[in-house]
């Protein structure tokens, strides 16, 4: 037996997303008891299964280090701060 | 422990591969694994019930709220499993061999169709108001995403709950006198439910996997379903049941909780039987588990 990941895509907008794991002897058995495990009143129009063997991860530790990277985001303060000077001086 | 508990204080979320204290595991791992039960449980009854319910359209609905519940077993041992405590097999053989607990209100008989629709209406409510409860807090991460699927489809077999009570109120005075009987036997197994009081230093509050003492989300209950169920003409069976006119609230009379201690000791009036046909359903389907496996032992196509 497999352990499969169930993804489920619910519209043209959103992208897939995990919904749960299932458990299935082979690919084609696994699809439909995602389908009847899953989306029983459609709650997806598309399935992605992935055997969960095979998930590639990157765990939290590995990741962390972008958490740190603020030269990667701009609050916009000094903008902000400039629209904020000529509205108050046009009074 | 108090860095965990810390952590958990300011709402952290567990995962699966996380790193928790082996007392947390354990206690995750009872509480969803008791759900898991119930809905295999509560399933089994329902199926019992689809070549009784009356009209087409109705016995679709039960057809499709077994599906579900075998469906929410599914997920729920599937989530179980992955905290490593026992396998999900070894959980249904523990279940089969009345090792290990499932809800009280499944250690009694559904005896006639007035039952079945008291049992979907008051019984399936306070397993939502409880799965709500867990769904807003839960530490623990795949069993508060699992549950937000189950809870919508509860939602759906509440709607039929109440549509079929409607009928039967609507009725005849033949069926009208059947669910009040029914009410009768399933009021206080539902009440109980929830449990007695949480006791103060109960880990599954303090470790936010509830997020509400029982007596809290017992008495919501009880505010709801006195009005509703009078508001339908029907009685409820508890001579102690007052309405305190200050406060606006219904004050339950003295709960005996001797039935649900029996219930937890799988000596409740139908826990025999009811086990024995869920091992006995087991044993039956063996053969689907044998055939998965030899698909399993083939080799992939390319």
């Amino acid at each position: 037996m497999r352990t499969y990941e169930v993804f489920l895509k619910p519209d043209g907008r959103d992208e897939f997303r995990h919904a749960g794991s299932i458990e299935a002897p082979n690919d084609e058995v696994a699809l439909v008891m995602a389908r009847e495990n899953y989306a029983r009143r459609a709650e997806g129009s598309r399935l992605w299964l992935v055997d969960r063997a095979r998930i590639v991860v990157g765990d939290e530790d590995f990741v962390a280090p972008n958490a740190d990277k603020p030269h990667r985001h701009n609050d916009g303060a000094r903008v902000a701060e400039r629209r904020r000077r000529l509205r108050e001086d046009g009074k | 422990m108090e860095a965990f508990e810390g952590f958990l204080d300011d709402g952290g979320i567990v995962e699966p591969d996380d790193a928790m204290p082996d007392a947390y595991r354990e206690a995750v791992f009872r509480f969803i694994e008791m759900h898991a039960n119930s809905e295999l449980m509560g399933g089994l009854t329902e199926r019992d019930w689809i070549p009784r319910t009356p009209g087409l359209r109705h016995k679709m609905a039960t057809l499709a709220k077994t599906q579900d519940e075998i469906g929410h077993g599914h997920l729920l041992y599937m989530v179980a499993a992955d905290l490593g405590v026992k396998t999900r097999t070894g959980m249904l053989e523990d279940l089969f061999a009345g090792r290990s607990r499932f809800h009280n209100v499944f250690h009694y008989r559904a005896k006639t169709w007035g039952d079945q629709v008291a049992i979907a209406f008051l019984v399936d409510a306070a397993a939502l108001v409880s799965q709500q409860a867990v769904f807003k807090v839960c530490s623990y991460g795949p069993y508060r995403r699992i549950l937000k699927r189950i809870i919508a489809e509860e939602g759906f077999h509440m709607r039929f709950g109440e549509e079929r009570m409607l009928r039967i109120a609507e009725g005849t005075d033949v069926q009208r006198s059947m669910f009040q009987r029914s009410i009768n036997d399933w009021w206080w197994p539902a009440l109980q439910l929830f449990g007695p009081d949480s006791r103060p230093d109960d880990v599954l509050l303090r470790w936010h996997i509830k997020s509400e003492r029982n007596e809290v989300l017992r008495d919501r209950w009880v505010q709801k379903f006195v009005p509703l169920l009078q508001g339908y003409g029907f009685a409820i069976p508890d001579p102690g049941l007052a309405f305190d006119e200050e406060e606006g609230h219904w004050v339950s009379g003295p709960i005996d909780w001797e039935p649900l201690e029996k219930t937890v000791q799988q000596a409740g009036p139908d826990s025999a039987r009811r086990i024995g046909e869920a091992a006995a359903n087991w044993a039956d389907s063996q053969w689907v588990r044998d055939a998965l496996d030899r698909v399993a032992a083939l080799p992939d196509v390319a």
